[in-house]
């Protein structure tokens, strides 16, 4: 029976989410061959996540299955506060599957999905924002130029805004330098390399506000408004990670008249499962310099000195012991009455 | 770089979703005071969900930011695969947050949603999901006959008396011991449900040959996944006491509210059932006749709510 007042019903506030979340999905099904690296490499990109967002954020992560080494790792993480939301699936239910739990449930406004292997860097945020602002259709906008075309030329919901003089579309060569760090991230041939060296990427321009955007989204990192990610959901999730799949969301987006965007410039950086001393040293440089340091966390209301001061106390071992005591007791004495009955 | 091909692209099937997923929202901030055996009640409403289900389903378990005791006690059951899904929040998003998230991402078609302080008996889920087929505009289903205030049923009245192949009967078909059980579960004193059982009475529904009671609760019930998409999302602003909209929201939208005939739940409240060995309750002592005192009373109880804040922030 219930016995005394449950003080959760005492009109205290819920913790209202940030306008982003950001989430990602992890599989490392052990530590070994291709996923040596995986653990690290999760950490840095969570040091840059950090390092590099403009505003506070709600942290998702989405374990998909992944060993014990890692999913301690993860609860280790969550115990010091740097996980928002930890959902541990018991098995892989494949990257649509996870993309179903995300992106139906995610509270926030705006949703930054990335895999866990992908370097954020500064300016990511902002310049995915200014995209979004420049076009309001905009479902899914990656931060790096998008390279491979997903869809084969299929998608047609930006063959609505042709018409409009708002936008114009034209050719963007992207700097050799970004070419170069697309093919190294996904460890690209020299054949693949020299076709993104020579084929230009198609662009549409936002006149009024002078924004450039890339025409196609990459799924390793996209920026999903809520009220888009709540449409293309459920998505079908029979293989681990099958591109038709996951090409789903892309036919779902493009028929709803979302488009597909990504900036022109790259923000962000595939690591892959190798870590060499580039690697390091771009993150050790994201990580250090002062000026890009983002306000990571945000805390939603500011309690007092006093508050504070007694929020820590109660944390300390000796006087937790002595204020559970102390609140065990006056339960007892305050409901003792109801407990006999 | 990524190095060699991803293995994960060569898992070639994935576990599909049960056909049921059963969802508990768990908000258990320490073990004391109110909270003090909230985690054997909640061991003892896990356990009794794997005992007595016999239909194929997913467990999915939400934390509300619960303690560490708990949060292990969860952690350690994920890793052994008796929870398929296990979702930590750092915050308490209030039980509305909670039920945004997980009547949203729940994979299942049918959703059996419970508070974690129930005790389930075999039988529930089949009796539960019978009614749902039996009468396709059920908007919930909660597995024990209870009475709650005509306003949150209009709906189902209006709905059996306009159906010629339903008999709508009324009655006490509430068992005397059946309602009080889960009256005192609630708190009331025995004088006050012996008031309100001889004041009321209740209506029984028949259709394709299945029976239930007019009535139904959010703290333990079952329902279409689709049918709850049209409240989301639930206001979240506060820990409790918003829920009950779901309530009224089912009802306004025509859905039936029913419970089974048998009472195939319990609501364990904040105490232990005696017959898993709980602790014992103290006796009376003169501190405890000192508190009943109302000037002594109410500092007593500010002092319990400051200390509880400490924890809540």
């Amino acid at each position: 029976m219930r016995t005394g007042k449950n003080p959760a019903k005492d009109g205290l506030p819920a913790y209202t989410p940030h306008r982003l979340g950001v989430a990602l999905i992890v599989y490392i099904p052990f530590t070994e061959g291709y996923f040596e690296n995986s653990l690290e490499i999760f950490r840095y990109q969570l040091d840059s996540l950090r390092a590099t967002t403009g505003e506070p954020f709600d942290l998702l992560v989405f374990d998909n299955g992944s060993c014990a080494q890692a999913v301690s790792a993860m609860q280790e993480m969550y115990d010091q506060h740097q996980i928002d939301w930890l959902i541990l699936s018991a098995h892989n239910i494949g990257k649509a599957g996870a993309w179903n739990w995300i992106f139906a449930s995610m509270p926030n406004e705006l949703i930054c999905y990335a895999d866990s292997d992908v370097l954020f860097r500064p300016g990511w945020l902002e310049a995915s924002l200014q995209v979004l602002q420049a076009f309001p259709m905009a479902g899914m906008i990656g931060a790096q130029p998008n390279f491979y075309d997903v869809m084969a030329g299929e998608g047609t919901a930006h063959l609505a805004l042709q018409e409009n003089d708002t936008y114009t579309f034209g050719d963007y060569w992207p700097a050799k330098e970004t070419i170069d760090e697309y093919c190294f991230g996904i460890g690209a041939s020299e054949e693949l390399a020299a076709q993104f060296h020579s084929i230009p990427l198609p662009a549409i321009t936002e006149q009024q506000l002078e924004v450039k955007a890339i025409i196609g989204a990459s799924h390793m990192q996209f920026l999903i408004p809520r009220e888009v990610s709540r449409q293309v959901v459920p998505l079908p999730s029979t293989k681990g990670l099958l591109r038709k799949e996951t090409m789903s969301i892309d036919y779902k987006i493009d028929e709803l008249g979302y488009l597909h965007l990504s900036t022109p410039e790259s923000y962000v950086f595939h690591m892959g499962n190798t870590v060499n001393e580039r690697l390091i040293e771009e993150v050790e440089h994201i990580t250090a310099s002062p000026e890009i340091s983002a306000p990571a966390r945000q805390k939603s209301a500011k309690p007092s000195t006093v508050q504070r001061w007694l929020t820590s106390l109660a944390k300390h071992p000796r006087f937790n012991r002595l204020f559970l005591r102390l609140y065990n007791l006056l339960f007892r004495a305050l409901y003792s009455e109801a407990m006999e009955k | 770089m990524r190095v060699g091909q991803n293995p994960a692209k060569s898992i070639d099937s994935v576990p599909q979703p049960a056909n049921v997923t059963v969802a508990v929202v768990t908000y258990i901030p320490f073990l004391s005071g109110y909270y003090a055996q909230s985690l054997d009640v909640l061991k003892v409403c896990l356990e009794s969900i794997w005992e007595n289900t016999s239909a194929d389903y997913d467990m999915l378990v939400f934390d509300n930011a619960s303690c560490p005791e708990v949060r292990d006690y969860l952690n350690e059951l994920q890793r052994q695969e008796h929870i398929q899904y296990l979702v930590l929040s750092d915050k308490n998003v209030g039980k509305g947050g909670a039920w945004n998230f997980i009547f949203q991402a729940a994979p299942g078609e049918y959703i059996a949603y419970t508070d974690s302080d129930v005790r389930f008996y075999p039988g529930w889920l089949a009796h539960s999901l019978a009614i749902l087929e039996a009468f396709p505009q059920t908007g919930m289903v909660t597995a024990r006959p209870m009475r709650t205030p005509e306003a949150f049923y209009t709906a189902t009245l209006e709905w059996a008396r306009s159906q010629p192949d339903v008999v709508l009967e009324n009655g006490q078909y509430i068992p005397w011991e059946t309602y009080l059980q889960h009256v005192l579960s609630l708190g009331t004193s025995a004088e006050q449900a012996r008031e309100w059982y001889e004041s009321r009475s209740d209506w029984r529904l028949t259709h394709r040959g299945v029976q239930a009671l007019v009535s139904a609760a959010h703290f333990q019930f079952t329902t279409r996944k689709a049918s709850l998409g049209q409240f989301l999302p639930f206001k979240m602003d506060r820990p409790m006491g918003q829920v009950r909209s779901l309530d009224e929201q089912i009802n306004q939208a025509g859905l039936l509210r029913l419970t089974t005939c048998d009472p195939l739940v319990t609501h364990m409240g904040n105490q232990a059932p005696a017959d898993i060995g709980s602790r014992p309750t103290p006796a009376s002592t003169r501190a405890n006749r000192l508190a009943e005192i109302s000037f002594i009373r109410k500092p007593l109880l500010r002092l319990y709510d400051a200390i509880f804040k400490l924890y809540y922030q």
